[in-house]
């Protein structure tokens, strides 16, 4: 018995909480993935370049002293503006085809291209580690965990509550819910559907910034970062249901906590294949994920 | 038909007499290197490398009275590259020799090239153990020191420093991963360190933390990795980070921590142990002088690329004027056990197999360099001869 207790606090347990750390991060990446894709029907396959913009924006202005909290802030609302153009300057020019999942996607895979190489010309090809800000760690019953995993759990957490909270139960919220059910009923009652979409489009493009400069302390900051988290963040919104910001907060804690499991039991480069083989089944029995559509009930 | 015949016996002895007339020809060698691409800065290594020993020796009066000419193809670091650019540089240049593969898919690849042409290629690069070991050639050469060699350097500095470690093993998941993990656990388990357990992680992982159970489980002294490049960069700080750094000693691949990423990795660096053929910190006079020229032709040190390469053209002239000819056939006799003097010492050109033997040196990060803090005898680094071609 005591055994079996001990396993659970000095093996399983830490593994749990890691693999928490690691759902909050897919969670963050994912919760921008999901929103853009509800509410736009746009699969935005550059959103890890966005989540690598992120990263180097905060790079760029801590290398002119400004300090790490200050970042936190200013990076998103940096990232609102890009992506506001993005939407009103590139997605709506192949919005209204037919073919409209088909261009979207090229049109934003190609703009992650670009930008991959963007970064590449200004930072070079070696990867930058930025300074941890908070150091050192917390022990609690036996179990280590670094102050600044824990703090990204805590913050991670009251960013998800807060995303909810607006698309859940403000007005704002309500309209944007309201144009992805009927986009032209929305506009007919005077919602202003264009600067909708596109301000939701540059909501999604904050949050991936916003997780860029939380996870580079983490991760580093090289400019194929983008493609670190993309696969599990998609795999996350397609188990959760397209659109639902329940289901990526479900499955994104559900599939990194398989992931981190299973990791101790066999290969871990048997990890992917499990989470992916999940997908897959999803898809077949379930195609429209754990939970619906956002707007859709 | 009686004419024809005449006509070629008359064309071939002027190519002979044109041949004997201008003996002093340059010899000509072919490099083969990435210029561009991922291995863009290993080739600039040995690009600088080789035309320094080249502009030294012509000054010298060249190789038998000849000077010696360098003609350069990009390879992009990829064998099918390499294999065209080798047999262009053989079929219209005319090269007396070739040299610069960097991929060890190259060497190999272009060492086959070679033996069609009849001609003779070294490598001052390529780690694979099956170069001059499995897949060995009668043509080609090895003037650095192989994964085996590196990986007994720092297995004997493992038992002296630690005997009887417990060692934990972490690799990168595909085929130079678990090569070099097996090769330095059974160098290691040889020198007398224990086996705690291995893990092999996927190529590019962001998160090494979900390994750590298993390595604390382990409760190792010596953490073994070969992850390279940005997974280095994560994998030491993560270590840091959950403090398991402390009372563990990290030692590794030598392409695990380099300059491209030792910045990034920081202090989590320090500390770090790796065996390996060169360092500029070699203190010897040859060594002095060949930094200091280096440095004011490239305003940058040499690494190990770079003392390789200026060393093979001092080795193939010194087997040049041994043969007294660039014939293929006598070169290669020539190179048999052929002693010669590079930066970092004397080397042996093996004849069993075609490695060169050299002294080989451990080498600690502390504040930041690469420092020595020991060496190994080529003699008990090399290992056995594994070659059976010829």
């Amino acid at each position: 018995m005591s055994a079996a207790i001990e396993y659970f606090q000095f093996v399983l347990a830490p593994q749990m909480l890691i693999g928490l750390v690691l759902g909050v991060a897919v969670i963050l990446v994912a919760l921008g993935l999901t929103i853009i894709f509800g509410l736009l029907d746009v699969i935005n396959m550059s959103h890890g370049e966005f989540y690598a913009l992120g990263a180097f924006i905060a790079l760029a202005l801590a290398a002119v002293g400004l300090p790490f909290w200050l970042l936190l802030m200013l990076v998103p609302l940096l990232m609102l503006p890009v992506g506001y153009i993005v939407e009103r300057g590139l997605i709506q020019r192949v919005f209204h085809s037919g073919e409209r999942h088909v261009t979207t996607l090229l049109l934003t895979f190609g703009l992650g291209l670009v930008l991959e190489d963007v970064f590449r010309l200004v930072f070079g090809p070696n990867p930058y580690k930025p300074e941890t800000p908070i150091v050192g760690g917390v022990e609690a019953l036996g179990i280590f965990i670094p102050s600044y995993r824990l703090f990204l759990i805590l913050v991670g957490a009251a960013i998800i509550a807060g995303v909810a909270l607006v698309v859940y139960k403000t007005r704002l919220g309500a309209m944007v819910r309201a144009a992805a059910y009927d986009r032209n009923m929305a506009a007919s009652l005077g919602v202003p559907v264009q600067h909708v979409y596109a301000g939701a489009f540059a909501f999604g493009v904050a949050l991936a910034g916003l997780a860029g400069v939380l996870l580079a302390p983490l991760y580093s900051v090289f400019p194929t970062m983008g493609r670190d988290f993309i696969l599990m963040a998609f795999t996350v919104v397609i188990v959760g249901g397209m659109g639902s910001i329940a289901g990526v907060v479900v499955a994104g804690l559900v599939l990194t906590q398989v992931q981190a499991i299973v990791s101790l039991y066999i290969s871990p480069v048997w990890s992917d294949p499990i989470v992916f083989g999940i997908m897959v089944i999803m898809l077949m029995v379930r195609p429209q994920g754990l939970f619906g559509r956002l707007g859709h009930g | 038909m009686t004419h024809t015949k005449t006509t070629i016996l008359a064309a071939l002895m002027s190519a002979t007499a044109l041949s004997a007339a201008y003996a002093a020809d340059p010899i000509k060698i072919g490099v083969v290197t990435p210029l561009s691409g991922t291995y863009a800065g290993i080739g600039q290594q040995v690009k600088w490398g080789l035309e320094l020993a080249t502009k030294e020796v012509n000054a010298s009066g060249g190789i038998m009275g000849r000077q010696v000419e360098l003609t350069f193809e990009d390879e992009e670091a990829n064998p099918s590259v390499a294999v065209q650019k080798a047999d262009k540089l053989f079929q219209v240049g005319k090269v007396d020799f070739l040299t610069g593969t960097v991929n060890s898919g190259s060497t190999l690849a272009v060492g086959q090239v070679a033996e069609r042409a009849g001609k003779l290629i070294a490598t001052t690069v390529s780690f694979a153990d099956s170069i001059t070991g499995d897949k060995c050639s009668p043509n080609v050469f090895r003037v650095n020191a192989r994964a085996g060699q590196q990986s007994a350097a720092l297995a004997v500095w493992l038992s002296k420093e630690k005997p009887k470690a417990q060692v934990f093993y972490l690799g990168p998941d595909y085929e130079m991963g678990r090569s070099t993990v097996a090769a330095f656990k059974s160098s290691a388990e040889k020198v007398g360190a224990n086996s705690t357990g291995e893990v092999f992680a996927p190529l590019d992982s962001k998160d090494y933390t979900q390994y750590f159970g298993q390595l604390r489980a382990a409760k190792p002294q010596v953490l073994y990795t070969s992850v390279a490049g940005n997974d280095t960069v994560r994998l030491f700080t993560q270590l840091q980070e959950f403090g398991l750094l402390n009372n563990l000693t990290v030692v590794g691949a030598s392409g695990t921590v380099t300059a491209q990423n030792l910045g990034a990795i920081g202090k989590a660096a320090e500390g770090f142990v790796t065996g390996v053929g060169y360092s500029a910190e070699i203190d010897t006079p040859e060594n002095k002088k060949f930094v200091a020229a280096f440095k004011a032709a490239n305003k940058i040190d040499p690494d190990l690329y770079g003392a390789d390469s200026y060393g093979l053209i001092y080795a193939y002239k010194a087997a040049v004027e041994k043969a007294k000819s660039t014939d293929t056939d006598k070169v290669r006799a020539a190179f048999k056990d052929l002693k010669w003097m590079t930066p970092q010492g004397e080397k042996t050109l093996r004849g069993a197999d075609h490695q060169a033997a050299q002294t080989m040196y451990v080498v600690r990060v502390t504040g930041g360099k690469f420092k020595i803090v020991g060496q190994v005898n080529g003699s008990d680094a090399i290992g056995p001869d594994a070659c059976t071609k010829f």
